[in-house]
């Protein structure tokens, strides 16, 4: 079992983890921004940048994705190490200045301004994680979305820029984007995937109206034997809450008093 | 079926646009493997001139890949193009040689006299101009390929010269005997 | 192109083809070779060689047995389309039934030695007369005069530009003087689309030599002994990577050839896979036998489609002949190679990049904590070295690591390939000896600066490299000299600047190249090249303010220290070394907003000479602002107020009376 010292702290260590698993497990912090532990690392903000001493020199790599396989000496908070997180993230903030994520990471990490200019376009305040890529191609299976272009260019996009066809609306990659650059917008019955322009229908609680999923979802994850959702599946979909309620209602059915109230059709 | 076989099949340029189902042809001529979709998608733009989408969406089905890293691919790389080309395709080097003999301004000459961007195609369809990064024929600098016709030693005057012969309907091969003759000339005009 | 062959199946059978082909080799009285490579075929190449195919095929009883050949890069691309034509006697050491003549003409580099049998190296061609600038409508008279008649033909040999001396063959042109071809030995000679005359040379006797006597350890041994180092810019030990991969765990392995030659300037690699492709092939077999891989892949670039044909062709060839394939001349060992090529992405030059287009996907990098001959293309062992690094391989083998060892510097061993491009006067392509110094290459080889100019500084390595300045010519080549003069090898491209580039725009030039080639996953890479490209696009047209030269330093620092790939982290070198050896032009621009070398438009300005200018009005008729006035037959004067700098009026004078100030 590897040793890895995070500056003056000495942590145990599994032989395949990183650097940056085992700086969480201890407390240490080190800013990430693409790093998702859900998803494989990707390694592209370059944010959790540390310092490894190779013997004779100190290499900078990346923490989230290092792989430990010996005893490792890091250094997180050297003046160089620092630095460069520094120099990112007053990149990233000049990508995306307005974005107030990107102010309180910064804000964190000591800086207040960019001290340069915005020199590329930045959609939506999008800062080409690939959170949102990965989410997509190896958590829900779908790969309907993937980075465009090259370069400056580049941009999360659905194929030709246009509705997904493959999309089920999860709202995964809304979940995981750190910036606020896709909303998963609902509108009536009706579900968007903004930026994306991907729309579907949305299954609402019988009782009270809340969104419960959007159709599609619902069915790609019926399909794939969840249980769990095929009361929402059957026509009698309801929210947590009415769930919860109808089930205290006849439990307490035949409790004097008669038990709470029914839950109660609302209109749409 | 291994490489050896695959290869022996392999023709490597598709003469015409192809009838019925052009893209399982493709396909089988790599035997179905996904890592050789870039070269699957180069045999397709080879055949039609660009890369229709429907031939993208039926490479992904057969290939099982997902259509989203096909657009991804067709997207990465500078040589695909998603919009057909125009009748004639520019290819303009601007390679670091041909850059200090002035390509700049025969990029923008050719941007002025036939509007058209560079990546893109004329609004009248005629010509595709597709700026590259080193040709390899340095030599010649400053170098202009048109319908793989090669001309070197070109200047903003005479590619326009050039590309108006061409827009009028003659060869580039014809063009390029002409400019063959002049190239000395021109060259040790511009020296002094 | 090869006559019909059943596969070999032996060493021995090998040698009875070679004496086959040779003997049919010595029946013929003259060869002519016409080059077709990067730099001639643009002129009209392909012409000349259908002409000499033509008269050789014409009617009527010929009185000379003739071959044509249609050969790979003969080196002085300046002197183009060149042909050389020789005489049975002339060719050295073509055949085993002729007399061995010496290398002439080595000029003073050490080392370059004879190979047994087979082409010399170090003296470059066989001799025979060297023609250049051949034009279609010159077929005739050569034929005549030099094929049939043993004459030459005066007009277009080789003349010396200062002393008028014509030169008959290679061997006295000053631009070979000191070549050392070994990855290009066959290139020139050898017909490019023929393995019978790659055969002729001792091609393939490298490889049958391993699987008859070698074991892997053996070849490994004796690439690590070479010193040879990698040829595609990074320079590591070769022989090391070898080890490395065939320790690896993981079946298959691979071995790839990297012909990604994105490099703006550098045609090497171009060259070599179009001029002799065989060479690559032969190198990759060696290499699969040595590491325990039974699949190679070709990289080429997409613009390249010459050298993809070639290679293609090359391939089928050594499959039809038994050098590809199952249990090849009856060893056991099988090897087989297929050929990718690139979508257009300089990018995909870098390995972890390249792999990822091998698989079918964008070329992004990825990390290398866990290198690529570990888990390269999916995730097994894999073997990357350029297509240079391969065909330095079968010479070594055949030759010995100790003769290699003995050409070029301690830590540089053996020759390196470069284009020569620029303001020299003769431009090319040459391979040197390791070691040989920047003056030599440029002044001695390239015949220095033309028209009458100064030379400013070389560039080298590229969009990852930087240049060197006057002060540094006599520095010696190599990989580890160039890296600490603030440059890098790269794969070989050499640019040569005059006093009339500005190394401010220049850095701008390679900004704007990787700006557009950068893959944009990861943010130094992305954002910080965008950011130095603003900084030095503001420098350039005359916005700089103080403080800008620190900015781009800690850009470039922060790019080195946190960029994903080699791309990033060398993006910074064009600008780092322009600083360092000409930062006083980067300081005449943002504080003086004035371009010393005058290149960057309103940096300077346009004025009419008025000595020179003779009145004729063109320049007065072309300004596009009006900003020239002048009375017929009187000196034309620009008024500062209006000019734009667009410098048409410098364009239209045709009498040199616009200058620069």
């Amino acid at each position: 079992m590897p040793t890895v010292i995070l500056d003056e702290k000495s942590c145990a260590a599994e032989v395949g983890e990183t650097i940056l698993d085992v700086a969480r497990r201890n407390g240490v912090w080190i800013p990430t921004l693409c790093y998702h532990p859900a998803l494989e690392a990707y390694a592209s903000c370059r944010l959790c940048m540390v310092e490894i001493d190779r013997g004779g020199w100190w290499q900078m790599v990346t923490a989230c994705n290092y792989p430990v396989r010996r005893d490792l000496a890091v250094r997180v908070e050297s003046e160089r190490a620092v630095r460069a997180r520094q120099g990112v993230m007053r990149l990233l903030l000049a990508r995306a200045p307005e974005s107030p994520e990107l102010q309180r990471l910064a804000a964190r990490l000591g800086i207040q301004s960019p001290g340069l200019p915005t020199v590329t376009v930045a959609e939506r305040n999008c800062i080409l994680c690939g959170l949102c890529v990965r989410a997509c191609e190896e958590r829900i299976g779908t790969a309907a979305i993937s980075l465009a272009g090259r370069g400056v260019e580049r941009k999360v996009s659905t194929p030709f820029d246009e509705p997904s066809a493959d999309c089920i609306l999860c709202g995964a990659c809304a979940a995981v984007c750190p910036v606020g650059t896709i909303q998963w917008e609902v509108h009536g019955d009706e579900v968007e995937l903004v930026p994306f322009g991907t729309r579907g229908p949305v299954r609402r609680c019988a009782a009270c109206g809340a969104v419960l999923a959007a159709e599609l979802a619902a069915l790609a994850v019926a399909g794939r034997g969840a249980a769990a959702v095929q009361g929402l599946m059957d026509g009698e979909g309801f929210c947590w809450r009415c769930k919860r309620k109808k089930l205290a209602r006849e439990l307490s059915a035949g409790l004097p008093g008669g038990g709470p109230p029914s839950p109660r059709e609302r209109p749409p | 079926m291994g490489p050896s076989e695959v290869h022996e099949q392999c023709s490597r340029r598709p003469q015409q646009a192809c009838g019925a189902n052009p893209v399982r042809r493709i396909i089988d001529r790599y035997g179905g493997e996904p890592e050789m979709l870039i070269p699957m998608m180069q045999d397709i733009q080879a055949a039609e001139g660009y890369l229709p989408r429907e031939h993208l969406r039926t490479l992904g089905q057969e290939l099982h890949v997902p259509l989203s890293r096909i657009y991804g691919v067709a997207t990465f790389y500078a040589s695909f193009r998603l919009q057909p080309k125009g009748e004639h395709t520019i290819t303009l080097c601007l390679g670091t040689v041909c850059y200090l003999k002035g390509a700049d301004r025969i990029r923008d000459a050719i941007r002025d006299e036939f509007q058209v961007p560079p990546g893109g195609t004329s609004p009248d369809g005629k010509f595709t101009f597709a700026p590259v990064n080193c040709l390899g024929a340095c030599a010649l600098a400053p170098v202009m390929v048109v319908d793989g016709e090669y001309f070197g030693g070109v200047s903003p005057a005479s590619v326009v010269d050039i590309l108006r012969k061409v827009a009028a309907g003659r060869q580039p091969a014809e063009c390029a005997a002409d400019a063959g003759n002049r190239q000395e000339e021109g060259r040790e005009a511009r020296e002094t | 192109m090869s006559t019909v062959v059943s596969k070999l199946e032996s060493s021995r059978d090998l040698e009875e083809y070679r004496s086959e082909v040779c003997g049919r080799a010595a029946r013929v009285d003259c060869t002519v070779r016409v080059c077709c490579g990067p730099g001639c075929l643009p002129k009209g190449a392909a012409k000349v060689y259908d002409g000499f195919v033509a008269a050789a095929g014409g009617p009527g009883e010929k009185s000379v047995a003739v071959s044509s050949k249609l050969t790979g890069c003969q080196g002085l691309c300046e002197c183009g389309p060149i042909v050389t034509v020789s005489r049975l006697w002339e060719e050295r050491g073509d055949s085993p039934h002729l007399p061995e003549r010496p290398a002439t003409n080595l000029g003073s580099v050490p080392g370059c030695a004879q190979m047994g049998t087979g082409y010399p190296l170090g003296a470059f061609f066989p001799g025979g007369i060297f023609y250049q600038r051949v034009r279609p409508e010159d077929v005739a008279e050569i034929w005549r005069e030099s094929v049939e008649g043993g004459r030459v033909v005066e007009r277009l040999l080789y003349h010396d530009d200062k002393t008028g001396t014509a030169a008959r063959t290679a061997a006295e042109i000053p631009f070979y003087r000191g070549h050392c071809r070994v990855a290009l030995a066959l290139c020139g000679v050898a017909d490019a689309r023929s393995i019978d005359d790659y055969i002729a040379a001792r091609g393939y006797a490298a490889l049958a030599k391993v699987l008859a006597s070698m074991t892997p350890e053996d070849v490994m041994a004796e690439v690590t002994r070479s010193g040879l180092r990698g040829r595609g810019g990074g320079g590591f030990p070769t022989g090391k990577k070898w080890r490395s991969a065939r320790d690896a765990h993981g079946e298959p392995k691979y071995l790839i050839a990297n012909g990604d030659e994105g490099d703006p300037g550098a045609f090497m690699d171009r060259a070599l896979m179009e001029g002799v492709p065989h060479a690559v092939i032969e190198g990759m077999i060696i290499g699969g036998y040595a590491i325990g891989s039974s699949r190679g892949y070709i990289y080429v670039r997409n613009e390249y489609p010459i050298a993809v044909d070639r290679l293609h062709d090359a391939v089928l060839q050594a499959r039809r002949m038994g050098f590809l394939g199952e249990n090849i001349l009856g060893s056991g060992f099988s090897f087989d190679i297929r050929i990718n090529r690139g979508g257009g992405a300089f990018v995909c030059g870098e390995s972890t990049a390249l792999m990822a287009s091998l698989e079918g996907r964008v070329g992004e990098p990825r990390a290398k904590y866990i290198h690529t001959v570990e888990a390269g293309f999916h995730g097994k062992p894999s073997l990357l070295n350029n297509v240079e690094t391969w065909a330095n391989v079968p010479p070594i083998i055949l030759h010995g690591a100790d003769w290699f060892a003995a050409l070029g510097t301690p830590k540089s061993k053996g020759t390196k390939v470069f284009s020569l491009v620029g303001r020299v006067k003769n431009t090319g392509l040459v391979e040197v000896p390791m070691g040989m110094t920047l003056r030599q290459i440029i002044f001695d080889i390239g015949g220095g600066i033309r028209d009458e100019k100064s030379f400013k500084a070389v560039q080298t390595g590229g969009p990852s490299g930087g240049c060197i300045p006057a002060a540094c010519l006599d520095e010696p080549v190599d990989f580890d000299r160039l890296s600490e003069l603030g440059s890098m090898m790269g794969s070989g491209g050499m640019i040569v600047m005059d006093e009339d580039t500005c190394m401010v725009n220049l850095a701008r030039y390679f900004l704007r190249f990787l700006k557009e080639e950068s893959c944009g996953k990861c943010t130094p890479c992305r954002e910080g090249i965008a950011q130095m490209l603003h900084l030095l696009e503001e420098i350039t047209a005359g916005r700089g303010r103080p403080g800008d030269l620190e900015r781009l330093e800690q850009l470039a620092a922060l790019l080195e220290d946190t960029a994903l790939c080699a791309l990033g982290k060398t993006a910074a070198n064009p600008v780092l070394s322009t600083l360092r050896y000409f930062r006083g032009e980067y300081e005449a621009h943002i504080a003086q907003r004035h371009c010393p070398a005058k290149e960057c438009r309103g940096l300077f300005r346009y004025r009419i000479d008025a000595e020179a200018c003779t009145g004729c009005g063109v320049c007065r008729k072309k300004c596009p602002v009006d900003a020239i006035a002048g009375q017929r037959k009187e000196p034309h004067v620009i008024d500062d107020e209006k000019c734009t700098f667009c410098g048409t009026c410098r364009d239209v004078c045709r009498f040199a009376a616009v200058t620069r100030v």
